[in-house]
């Protein structure tokens, strides 16, 4: 049974499988869902119009025995930045689709009335049933009730009350292991594209699946093996590796001792608060409450950074705490408590929020006096105007742009919309590059992995020097690629320093796809990925005046580092441009 | 005439002999006398380069050789916790 496509018309409620097109067999993931919107959808459209459409796709491996590979990429035109966008969460959603042999799913259309639908897909096909149920619902109870209803092997995609509200800062969730509504496809506004559709939820069911085609087993036994042994040996990702130990949440002592962990809305680098909310405390946090520590996002991962938060006594399981997210709801708000960053956390799991538009959101609003820097309790106030709805929820839903307008805050930390993650590029140039200029929007994924030594560029670079522009571009081709195979980016650490492992990762996707790529195409696929992000943007209006850092960031210095973001507007436009 | 010093992860049990639960870093404020380098502090607390992962000083990503001034901030992070944008960085020596 070859791979196919499942399209989704929501103005007809039609579901329809198509063969899966030959020029589209080497792809999967980001690589996929990137090239589907630039054919299907005209990137002048309104994000939230007819015209727009859902993409979802499993990675090329995603399903397979390949380790560590359980990601999914949602892609779309995004409502929050206006360009294309793909998103990606580690979780068995995407496995299921993977071996039940469907290479993606396109929602296309515009909700029809009032009613939402959930899209059951099983073996057999696939139908979509009423849900307005769960309407107005947290995801919490309704993940809850959903595993009920259709057991609890079921993976489950869903949309929340701010997708709802069509708010450009909610996200698509995705479950973890326990059914938990913790894992997400969190940036550029995608769970408002699901709602507008009239797409509340996607149920999967994988029973009688056939499982993912593999061209030449021995070829992908052998890979698999080699990127294995290298996931399980190196410090970072094996068993008992920082990974594992402490979860991404790690880095909040790492980085804040580089100065570059944002406090208080983006207004210093370092604050030894921080350590309250780090990772090794965090670990220690959950052993002491009946948590669990570590903990797959999906099976078949060899790192297992996720973990369950809990409230004290083991009880109300959240799910993971990211770097992140606790930097966004933390440090970034002046808040310097665990509990506190666990409840804001399930609140946006709850409500459908990418936690770093909501934590960004939040700290401007703080900025902008609707409550004060570390009230936590006001933050969680704030939460329950997006669940009731109010004027002054559906403007904190529609992220951290919108609030500083509606608030008059001037220090408003986005590119093309979207709001920045957990490192200061003031301090950390390099990622501000990346921020920059990839067609995502201020996102720190898009050039996180693979080092320089892979792609041939000489050198590591001085994170305070400004000249970045290659390093940045090689790590967004890279990232590109990773993002389209299905293998999670944190394999990075692991083939970076392990060539075998990095062979073994572009065997196991020629063993899946019957091709002969080397490591030497990882540079070209990547560019034709980016080139095809580019171009939609570049049709949906956006110049090279839209690859820059806010003002702010430019002129105000970051202390203890008392670095500006200094680099120069030629070597942001060197990136991408001629 | 002092130093700020701060150790993370397993590293913390170089100064405490039972194993620290609070899941906090030490902090410690040494003397400069006799501390030239961070090769100097790492031998203080008999700590071995292949057991250290990051070491920043003031802020700044740095190697064994980096000199250390008076009032400095100097943090150490384990070998497993080498979990950083390496690839931003360049280590800073003097030697």
């Amino acid at each position: 049974m070859p791979k196919k496509i499942l399209r989704v018309d929501m103005s007809k409620l039609e579901v329809k499988f198509e063969d899966f097109p030959s020029e589209y067999a080497a792809l999967g993931g980001r690589g996929l869902t990137s090239t589907i919107v630039s054919k299907e959808v005209p990137p002048d459209c309104h994000p939230l119009g007819p015209n727009n459409k859902l993409v979802f796709a499993p990675g090329i491996v995603t399903g397979s025995a390949a380790p560590t590979s359980g990601r999914i990429s949602v892609g779309g035109k995004s409502p929050l930045t206006g360009g294309i966008k793909e998103a990606n969460a580690g979780t068995s959603f995407s496995q299921l689709l993977g071996r039940l042999r469907i290479a993606a799913i396109i929602i296309e259309g515009l909700k029809k009335d009032k009613d939402y639908y959930l899209l059951k897909v099983t073996n057999d096909g696939a139908e979509l049933i009423n849900a307005n149920k769960w309407s107005g619902i947290g995801l919490y109870k309704a993940y809850e009730q959903l595993r009920k209803e259709f057991g609890e092997k079921v993976a489950i995609s869903g949309t929340g009350i701010a997708g709802e509200l069509l708010g450009a800062g909610s996200g698509v969730c995705f479950n973890d292991l326990e059914g938990l509504p913790s894992r997400y496809a969190g940036r550029g506004g995608l769970g408002a594209v699901m709602a507008s559709k009239g797409l509340k939820f996607i149920v999967v069911d994988e029973t009688g699946a056939p499982g993912v085609e593999i061209a030449d087993q021995e070829i992908f036994r052998a890979g698999t093996k080699k990127l294995r042994d290298a996931l399980m040996s190196h410090d970072v990702t094996k068993p008992g590796g920082a990974l594992a130990s402490y979860g991404t949440d790690v880095l909040i002592n790492i980085i804040n001792e580089a100065q570059g962990l944002p406090q208080r809305n983006f207004s210093a680098g370092q604050d030894d608060r921080s350590a309250n909310v780090s990772g090794e405390k965090k670990a220690e946090e959950i052993k002491k409450r009946g948590g669990t520590r570590p903990h797959p996002c999906s099976p078949g991962c060899v790192i297992q950074c996720s973990e369950i938060w809990t409230k004290p006594g083991g009880k109300d399981p959240v799910g993971v705490l990211e770097y992140e997210s606790v930097w966004s709801l933390g440090p970034n708000c002046s808040i310097y408590d665990l509990d506190d960053v666990g409840e804001l956390n399930r609140a946006c799991n709850d409500l459908g929020l990418d936690t770093i538009e909501a934590g960004d959101t939040i700290a401007v609003a703080m900025e902008g006096g609707l409550i004060e820097f570390g009230d936590a309790k006001g933050a969680l106030k704030l939460m329950d105007e997006i669940r009731k709805k109010t004027a002054t929820g559906r403007i904190l839903a529609n992220g951290t742009a919108f609030t500083g307008r509606a608030f008059g805050v001037t220090r408003v930390p986005v590119v093309k919309g979207q709001s920045m993650p957990a490192y200061d590029p003031r301090a950390i140039k390099g990622i501000g590059v990346t921020y920059a200029t990839t067609p995502m929007g201020a996102d720190h994924t898009a050039g996180y992995a693979i080092a320089t030594e892979i792609m041939g560029v000489g050198g590591q670079a001085d994170p305070r020097d400004p000249k970045k522009s290659e390093l940045s571009r090689n790590l967004q081709l890279a990232t590109a690629v990773v993002d389209s195979t299905g293998y999670c980016l944190f394999t990075a650490f692991a083939v970076l320093d392990i060539p075998e492992g990095l062979e073994g990762m572009v065997e196991s996707v020629n063993g899946v796809l019957g091709a002969n790529l080397t490591v030497d195409d990882i540079g070209k696929i990547g560019m034709q990925i980016i080139e095809i992000e580019l171009e939609f943007n570049r049709k949906a209006g956006f110049t090279k005046k839209h690859d820059r850092l806010p003002e702010f960031l430019r002129k105000e210095p970051s202390p203890p580092s008392n670095e500006v973001f200094d680099v120069p507007d030629d070597e942001l436009d060197k990136v991408f441009g001629a | 005439m002092t130093i700020l010093l701060k150790l993370f992860g397993e590293l913390r049990e170089k100064v405490k002999s039972q194993k620290d639960t609070s899941g906090a870093p030490i902090t410690l404020t040494i003397e400069k006398k006799g501390i030239k380098t961070v090769s100097d502090i790492l031998k203080k607390f008999g700590i071995e380069e292949s057991e250290t992962s990051h070491i920043f000083v003031d802020g700044i990503y740095s190697g064994f050789g980096k000199l250390v001034n008076d009032g400095d901030r100097v943090a150490i992070f384990p070998k497993r916790m080498c979990l950083l944008y390496k690839w931003y960085f360049n280590k800073v020596e003097n030697d």
